[in-house]
């Protein structure tokens, strides 16, 4: 395949992000967000379903993120779709936009830490980067009464009260849970799905 | 499917530079999660209706207007009459109030993705002396959403043409299925798509390190600082606000 050879003989041993790479970084960042932006929209009208989100997510995202890092393969992949997202999701909270960043830049850490070889480093990879999907619910814990007085302005008392009934104090370290837990589905059915279409058809 | 142009802005009544319109959708995302007072929140996205119509696309901006309109009608007609089982008022006004929270964004993403040329996005970010490595990702990332869209719609196609279901009965029954399904056409496509563009940006000389000149003509104008102006006050009153509320409820 000529498209191939082509690749090849692009990938010079530089470490610095090519254009090509540059529009492979922002077009999986819409995709997942457009992705995150259905699955949450889809569920959120449940309490519950709300708050596991970070799940739902990883689990639909996975294999976008995965498959953007292994394209890419060099510092930097990770770090713009974590900027991208944090630019969108976490918007309003100066907080969740570091912390969401801050998951990022450790997950290109983990990638390096493979040497952008390492297969296992690249799915554990995609379990800290799913911790960015817990930063948006920081209005829960540090904003709480703020965040409830606001869900009863909008959704009504009972949307309310089923946030209000699990909203407590250990809420976050909860939805970090969720978080590692969604990392992990995510990243195994990624493995799975991109051993299934993705290697077979060349495309990484 | 219509096989327009990503961002056509040859009907517009007012040119607006991308850099404005980058303002309205930073300032609608501040907005969106700032706002405790529906009020408000349904004047700032009539102005943006408003400003989608200036930007040409008349129709679009007609249509979702309409779509806000009914929307707080609903609301409205719903709280006043009190009357209907609760459960189903409660899930109603729960999707017309996400309606109403994603309203903003959604059509500032539409003024961006709708009316603006790449191009014209690469010009005006240059024209801010930006790195390549911070306006290239930002400017793919809204040519590629009306795309993911374009594509979501022939996979849906596709999938039904095949007999294979999409109601939330279905998805719930089999979630992996319904992913792998969904996504692994999507991010094909996706990744051809996305080969064809980096094959466009070489052949436009995105590669090269030295100034790229363009036929875009990107200026501010005084309409631009005006509207500028405009929407950063409405972030700003929307914050204090928001810091009232807050500090009142606690």
């Amino acid at each position: 395949m000529s498209k191939k050879e082509l690749n090849n003989t692009g990938a010079k041993p530089d470490k610095k992000l090519r254009t090509k790479e540059l529009i492979y970084a922002g077009a999986f960042g819409a995709l997942y967000i457009v992705l995150m932006l259905i699955v949450v929209l889809g569920t959120s009208m449940i309490p519950i379903l709300y708050i596991l989100a970070p799940i739902t997510v990883g689990l639909v995202c996975g294999t976008v993120y995965m498959l953007c890092v292994l394209k890419v393969r060099k510092f930097g992949a990770a770090l713009i779709l974590g900027v991208l997202f944090a630019l969108t999701a976490c918007s309003g909270a100066w907080y969740s936009i570091v912390g969401a960043i801050a998951a990022a830049l450790l997950a290109e850490i983990v990638i390096m830490l493979g040497k952008y070889k390492s297969k296992k480093m690249y799915l554990l990879s995609f379990v800290v980067f799913n911790l960015n999907m817990a930063f948006p619910y920081m209005r829960l814990t540090i904003d709480r009464d703020a965040f409830l007085q606001r869900s009863l302005e909008f959704y009504g008392q009972e949307y309310a009260d089923g946030i209000a009934a699990v909203a407590t104090d250990w809420i976050f370290f909860a939805i970090l849970g969720f978080a590692v837990i969604g990392g992990i589905i995510g990243s195994l059915l990624a493995n799975v799905l991109i051993k299934k279409h993705f290697t077979k058809a060349g495309v990484v | 499917m219509d096989f327009e142009l990503y961002g056509e802005d040859k009907n517009a009544l007012v040119k607006f530079d991308p850099r404005t319109k980058f303002v309205v959708f930073a300032v609608s995302l501040v907005v969106s999660a700032n706002s405790y007072n529906v009020a408000a929140l349904v004047i700032y996205s009539v102005v943006l209706c408003l400003m989608l119509f200036l930007c040409g696309k008349k129709a679009n901006a007609v249509k979702a207007f309409l779509m806000l309109a009914f929307a707080v009608f609903l609301r409205f007609s719903m709280e006043h009459a009190g009357t209907g089982a609760p459960v189903i008022v409660t899930i109603v006004s729960c999707i017309l109030m996400i309606f109403l929270f994603f309203f903003p964004v959604m059509l500032s993403i539409m003024i961006l993705t709708q009316t603006t040329r790449i191009n014209q996005f690469l010009s005006a970010f240059q024209a801010m002396h930006l790195p390549t490595a911070v306006i290239i990702p930002i400017a793919v990332m809204f040519r590629f959403i009306p795309t993911v869209r374009d594509e979501w719609n022939g996979i849906r196609k596709a999938m039904a043409f095949r007999g294979i279901s999409l109601e939330p009965a279905a998805v719930i029954r089999s979630p992996l299925k319904t992913i792998e399904y969904i996504l692994i056409p999507l991010l094909f496509s996706s990744v051809s798509i996305m080969e064809e563009l980096a094959a466009a940006a070489l052949a436009r000389g995105m590669d090269r390190s030295g100034k790229r000149s363009s036929y875009e003509e990107i200026k501010l104008g005084v309409h631009d600082y005006a509207v500028m102006a405009l929407f950063i006050g409405a972030a700003v009153y929307f914050i204090v606000v928001s810091i009232i509320t807050g500090g009142t409820a606690q």
